[in-house]
């Protein structure tokens, strides 16, 4: 769906990516992770347009493309979900996924009926149970924020979704929740980027494991090739470079 | 049940219609001339004016912002009127153009405001002195007589029984919540209030919406100051001083939020209907002049107290 090569970013004498290559496929979900300063938000940040990469290149389904700005990633359809939601809490569940996309009646009116109906569908199709779409984000629980979160990026127009640590603020119930929700998302054909620290549940959720480490590209391979124990080794930089799989391609 | 007050706002206008309910009663039990349709619409009349900056001012607060120039940009247009209708200037055009002078000085907020990005606190009160002055320079001080004519039918008049200046402000504020409740950028506003940041990242224009408010405040001082002018056939450089912070009062007590995204107009209605009503029945009952300020201070710390605990603090 999308290819990126050899892309590389320096903040100064930093170096916070080198020569990293990634592509990311539809209805599959990539594990990004590495201790904190790896460059896991860099990537982030340079897909979705908010960093400008120093070197490499960007196919989108086959053809080149650039992404400078945040407009730019949108029109590829690439949405990033952060960490601190970005949710506004004095609306209510509906304005919050259609913010900035509200339906209009005579392009000056918010149609608000048909606003709660897609709001609605949309819950209903990604399994999302609130209690209503009209109540204020402001009274929901972090687990129910997060899908309201993500419900936005679908809404947006997304297929290639960044997830930045989705469940770091999470109980242990509502986490199982954003899972389920990010398993439904793949199967609905996006393509997903979870960022994260959370090692448990990793390997059922993500169907490939990329880790950086100080800015390169340490381990990529599939989930289902690789152990937990293995990821910390990788993590740590304990054990060796391992690219597996598609890296670069 | 449960549907309604799934805003906690919704728990607030209760509480200022029981409050002002109360009130009502109250005054009506203690003194015979309270509950009379010529006291309402006195109290009408008294609210009506500060009435229409309070509304401005709702909107600017929902939006996060503040405005403490409004009382002054009043003053400033009634200058402006009085001093085109002693050069005869035609009618309309004089109103047009008082509006318009207070809508300029309104940018002039938006442009410190949203380009510069002063505190808006800061801003408008660096302005608050500024237009003040500039009102009492225009004329050395003097006060502008106009007299009694063509114009202070605006301040003066009345249709079905009630004084013009009423059916204007209940004109603005049924008009201002059909905006900010039915189009696409009231509903902004609120969302620019409660979080700018999360309606920058999806593409609203947060600074140009922000900046519209404060020029829609001023408007809505100008014609308040267009108002008072007409209403007293005279423009005072001092029209209005220190009535800033009791609208404020009104605003705050109407469940707006100094931190924004909250509250609404009906919300604001209340707070100065309430103000109004305790005005209004303290003096019937000869209350010393003195306590008014006592009581309204009361009120305004006792509802933002009970707010404040209902929602498990609201200031953090």
């Amino acid at each position: 769906m999308i290819a990126m090569s050899n892309v590389s970013k320096a903040f100064g004498q930093v170096q916070a990516l080198l020569d990293v290559s990634l592509n990311l496929y539809p209805g599959e979900v990539v594990g990004l992770l590495g201790d904190n300063g790896a460059g896991k938000s860099t990537l982030i940040k340079i897909l979705s347009g908010n960093y400008h990469a120093d070197q490499g290149t960007f196919e989108y389904q086959g053809r080149p493309v650039t992404i400078n700005h945040p407009a730019d990633a949108q029109a590829l359809g690439i949405a990033t979900v952060y960490q601190d939601l970005a949710l506004v809490e004095t609306r209510s569940v509906a304005h919050n996924i259609y913010l900035g996309r509200e339906p209009r009646r005579y392009g000056f009116f918010m149609d608000r009926r048909k606003m709660e109906k897609d709001a609605t569908g949309m819950l209903e199709g990604l399994n999302i149970r609130l209690p209503s779409q009209k109540v204020d984000v402001e009274l929901l629980s972090g687990g129910q924020r997060q899908a309201v979160a993500l419900s936005r990026a679908i809404a947006m127009g997304g297929n290639i979704l960044l997830l930045d640590e989705p469940t770091a603020a999470l109980g242990v119930e509502q986490t199982q929740q954003v899972h389920h929700l990010i398993t439904s998302m793949s199967r609905q054909g996006k393509a997903v980027v979870v960022i994260t620290h959370d090692l448990s549940d990793i390997l059922e959720i993500t169907d490939r494991i990329a880790v950086l480490r100080q800015g390169e590209l340490w381990a990529y391979v599939p989930s289902s090739d690789t152990t937990t124990n293995e990821i910390i080794g990788w993590i740590t930089g304990v054990a060796p470079p391992h690219v597996r799989n598609g890296a670069g391609q | 049940m449960i549907s309604a007050f799934k805003r906690q706002d919704n728990w607030t206008l209760i509480g200022l219609f029981i409050t002002l309910l109360l009130m009502i009663a109250l005054f009506s039990w203690q003194s015979e001339f309270f509950f009379t349709t010529r006291n309402f619409i006195n109290i009408g009349q008294a609210i009506s004016i500060r009435g229409l900056i309070a509304i401005g001012l709702t909107v600017v607060m929902i939006a996060g912002g503040l405005d403490l120039s409004m009382a002054a940009v009043a003053a400033v247009a009634g200058m402006v009127t009085a001093s085109l209708i002693t050069l005869e200037v035609n009618s309309v055009l004089v109103g047009v153009l008082g509006v318009a002078a207070a809508g300029v000085l309104g940018a002039f907020n938006a442009l410190l405001i949203v380009k510069f990005r002063i505190n808006p606190i800061i801003a408008t009160l660096g302005t608050l002195l500024f237009y003040r002055g500039l009102a009492f320079v225009s004329t050395g001080g003097d006060n502008i007589v106009i007299g009694v004519n063509a114009w202070s039918e605006l301040g003066r008049g009345s249709w079905l029984g009630a004084p013009i200046t009423v059916w204007l402000f209940l004109a603005v504020v049924v008009l201002g919540m059909c905006f900010m409740r039915f189009t696409v950028a009231g509903n902004h506003l609120y969302a620019v209030g409660g979080n700018s940041e999360a309606c920058r990242n999806v593409g609203i224009r947060v600074d140009r919406l922000r900046g519209w408010t404060y020029v829609a405040q001023a408007c809505l001082a100008g014609l308040a100051g267009l108002m008072l002018t007409s209403q007293s056939g005279t423009a005072l450089p001092s029209a209005l001083n220190g009535a800033e912070l009791d609208i404020i009062a009104a605003v705050l007590l109407g469940g707006i939020a100094l931190s924004g995204g909250r509250g609404g107009l009906l919300g604001t209605l209340l707070g100065l209907l309430i103000i109004g009503v305790v005005q209004n029945g303290l003096i019937l009952l000869q209350v010393q002049i003195y306590w008014q300020s006592v009581v309204r201070g009361a009120i305004l710390i006792i509802a933002v107290t009970l707010d404040s605990l209902r929602r498990g603090g609201g200031y953090r």
